[in-house]
């Protein structure tokens, strides 16, 4: 037993804390949170240098070849700015779509240019009848003259204003096996003829509509060659993403709460620091417990997943709990702040608005406690 | 990270000793009450004997150096010891001993050598069992304001006054108290820590009915009593920690007691309930097909998953030496508030059948309906919830830059 990171991962922390807080300030945070990708061609150039797009992605492919576990500590980090842009989309769940459900060739030809950060990936599955189970999937592709035509929207697509591919996850055949057969992933070519994305306004960034008008795919961009079986490669990478993108609201949690317990020094009402205040105590209190809950769940989910054990129930605890937690520590952070947190240039917004909107992504709580107890043979 | 230990052929080889000598040193007819209050002194002896025989071998308190009667084990051993006696439903030690649990450290972190060496082994080999004396009529939260005084006379200290809420069923060899050794110092700086042999003159000990009669099952509250001091003659040799240094001692006894040193013990009582939802038919289908109840089942597990969790990262930061914070006392927090919510989430997927221990309709022997009571009794011993966000909000450093520290274990 050993709950401490390794050397190696702690080098990975500070490396990755030092590189945000260089290049990710404050403003240049509140700048990006409008920026419809998320990322400047600098900064994409830069990250990708370092290896972040391709964390997960196997040597032979061009990546990292690194842990689950190791890229969380990764996102744990990038959480704490909260720094936005493709890392999750493209870097984890786009990736470990492909490692899952690509064929040899496909694997050769995405990956490393995923890796490289050439090719970012976004992966379109809900649509206006929103939810992450195959039934909520409607979307048609048909087969004319020796290519997909796709006609339809998928909404709520998270970075694929950034995406210069799109994995869409569409009806090839009629659904069987409670749904979940009959659909494929399309490898659609975002900048193709009829593919249009518009970033969706509102309390939510990096989140977008696509609307698909007789795009033409060729017949080879069925991921895994074969028809029909693409939820269950997105469900095995979503069982491996999830807890990557937990880590990554464990690190903002940690930020918040970080800036509550500044702030309840500093903060004088009354001739003290409100922090002397019990009832402010309360509040933070309630924080770092919502926190540890998190960070906790999430890592013992990455280990059962790194070490091989049979993982599925506590990746769906950990998505339970981290994403209400999220929500949580937010709104801790707001009592506790008052005015001042509400104030956009003080940051802390940043991460209620991040809280929000990755709440849904992939599966809401309530989602994920039921397959808890479907895990768990109840 | 690793979340298990893993088990070397030598730990392997350990396991197998142990279990061997479970088997062999287990008294025969040793059965444990669903209800701890329920357990007779003839069993409490049974559970006394597997004590002094797991002290012989050093496996009582196993952890502390072979001269004081422990065994110098690793926690990786330790845990061994611990899951073997968990087929068992028994755990270190077996019967109530937090005095010796808390006492024990206390006195190894503070006591001079002679001390030690007068106290530890006795404690650390099972032939005590020991009793701590904490709360009074007028100092319950607010610890440090006992008025109990042991006044110096010549070699000894004479106590008079009175603590509650103290012990188990079956008595003990030994007590230990905080009390005022000087009351003209200041707060915190007029204190004593010391050691009380059970049975000197003047020393009364009266029940105290709670809504749990508990008993000797490790430290879940139990009977408890009132014990009263009347010109208690103590030798001065008892003082552990020097002069008007009790408080100080305290903080060791009290960091484990606000959950310092971590669980890694299953929750039984969550394991039983899920699996009786599981397994339970009311008209034709489980209690667990009931979407409300499934909804309930899960409620319970996160909750118990959570606090399994924070048990697990105190025990290994306490056992591996790490820096320590404010997870002891979150721990603690978490268990007690989330144990009512668990209790309550159980009524409401059982019903009232979790309200009776009825040999025809109590559920798991009465399991369900104890819990009930125990989840209430429970918020309050070793510091009430309000007490343990206390300790938190300062070591976390709310309002104060400057972070108190936690209690000292070694």
């Amino acid at each position: 037993m050993d709950l401490g990171l390794t050397e190696a991962q702690e080098l990975l922390k500070t490396s990755v804390a030092d590189f945000v807080q260089r290049e990710y300030d404050k403003n240049t945070l509140l700048a990006l949170e409008r920026v419809p990708t998320g990322i400047t061609p600098d900064l994409l150039r830069k990250v990708a240098e370092l290896g972040w797009l391709g964390v997960v992605i196997p040597e032979a492919y061009g990546g990292e070849g690194r842990s689950l576990t190791d890229a969380a500590v990764l996102f744990e980090e990038l959480g704490r700015g909260p720094v936005p842009g493709p890392f999750f989309a493209s870097g984890v769940l786009g990736a470990l779509v492909v490692q899952h459900g690509g064929t040899e060739a496909q694997k050769q030809a995405i990956l490393p240019p995923v890796a490289r950060g050439e090719w970012i990936l976004g992966v379109a599955v809900t649509e206006s009848d929103y939810g992450w189970r195959p039934e909520k999937l409607h979307m048609h592709a048909s087969m004319e003259h020796g290519h997909y035509v796709l006609n339809g929207t998928k909404l709520f697509v998270y970075d694929a204003k950034a995406a210069t591919h799109l994995l869409c996850a569409v009806r090839t055949g009629p659904a069987s096996n409670g749904a979940s057969r009959g659909i494929s992933l399309l490898l659609v070519d975002a900048s193709a003829p009829g593919v249009s994305v518009r970033t969706l306004p509102g309390w939510m960034s990096q989140v977008d509509e696509v609307r698909f008008d007789n795009v033409q795919v060729p017949a080879d961009a069925v991921l895994g060659a074969v028809e029909g079986r693409g939820w269950e490669s997105l469900e095995t990478a979503a069982l491996q993403a999830i807890p990557i993108l937990c880590a990554y609201q464990v690190g903002s949690c940690q930020a918040a709460f970080e800036m509550a317990v500044a702030y309840s020094r500093t903060r004088i009402q009354f001739g003290q620091p409100i922090g002397r205040f019990q009832r402010v105590q309360d509040h933070i209190i309630g924080m770092v417990n919502h926190l540890d809950a998190a960070r906790w769940t999430t890592y013992e989910a990455l280990w059962k997943l790194d070490s091989g054990r049979p993982a599925a129930s506590s990746v769906h605890l950990a998505k339970a709990v981290t994403s209400e937690a999220h929500l949580k520590v937010c709104d801790g952070a707001h009592e506790v702040h008052a005015g001042v947190g509400v104030i956009r240039e003080y940051g802390l917004t940043l991460h209620t608005q991040r809280s929000r909107t990755l709440y849904p992504l992939l599966g809401e709580a309530r989602f994920h406690r039921r397959r808890i107890a479907d895990a768990l043979g109840w | 990270m690793d979340f298990e230990v893993t088990y070397t052929p030598e730990q392997e080889a350990f396991r197998a000793e142990v279990r061997a000598w479970l088997v062999d040193n287990i008294p025969e007819g040793l059965e444990q009450p669903v209800d701890p209050g329920d357990l007779s002194l003839e069993q409490y002896q049974k559970l006394r004997e597997l004590g002094r025989r797991l002290g012989a071998k050093g496996w009582l308190f196993p952890t502390y150096p072979k001269k004081y009667g422990g065994e110098e084990l690793s926690v990786d051993f330790v845990m061994i010891v611990e899951e073997e006696l968990d087929r068992y439903s028994l755990h270190l030690p077996p019967y109530y001993d937090s005095g010796g649990r808390l006492g024990g450290a206390s006195i190894f972190v503070w006591g001079t050598e002679d001390q030690k060496q007068h106290f530890l082994p006795p404690i650390f080999r099972g032939e005590w069992r020991t009793w701590q004396l904490l709360s009074e009529p007028n100092a319950g939260s607010d610890l440090a304001s006992v008025q109990t005084r042991a006044i110096r006379d010549g070699d000894d200290y004479v106590i008079n006054g009175q603590k509650i809420y103290i012990g188990s069923l079956h008595g003990c060899e030994m007590m230990w108290t905080i009390v005022v050794t000087d009351p003209d110092r200041p707060r915190h700086e007029n204190l004593g820590w010391l050691m009380i042999p059970y049975g000197l003159p003047g020393i009364t000990v009266t029940p105290m009915e709670l809504l749990t009669a508990g008993g000797e099952g490790g430290a879940s509250p139990g009977l408890k009593h009132t014990v009263f001091f009347d010109s208690v003659r103590v030798p001065a040799f008892n003082l552990i920690g020097g002069e008007n240094n009790g408080w100080r001692v305290a903080t060791t006894h009290l960091e484990l007691e606000h959950g310092g040193g971590g669980i890694i013990r299953r929750n039984r009582v969550v394991d039983q309930f899920l699996e009786y939802c599981t397994t339970t038919k009311r008209n034709g289908q489980t209690l667990s097909q009931d979407p409300d109840v499934r909804d309930d089942m899960v409620e319970v597990f996160i909750k118990n998953e959570i606090l399994r969790l924070f048990g697990l990262r105190t025990y290994w930061l306490s056992h591996a030496h790490k820096p320590r914070s404010y997870e002891g006392p979150q721990l603690s927090y978490w268990r007690k508030t989330q144990a009512l919510e668990i209790a309550e989430i159980i009524l409401r997927a059982v019903g009232p059948y979790a309200m009776t221990d009825d040999a025809q309709w109590g559920p798991l022997n009465g399991l369900l309906e104890h819990y009930q009571r125990s989840a209430v009794v429970g918020l309050h011993p070793g510091g009430t919830t309000d007490i343990q966000k206390v300790i938190m909000a300062r070591r976390i450093g709310i309002g104060r830059a400057e972070r108190e520290q936690a209690g000292r274990l070694r």
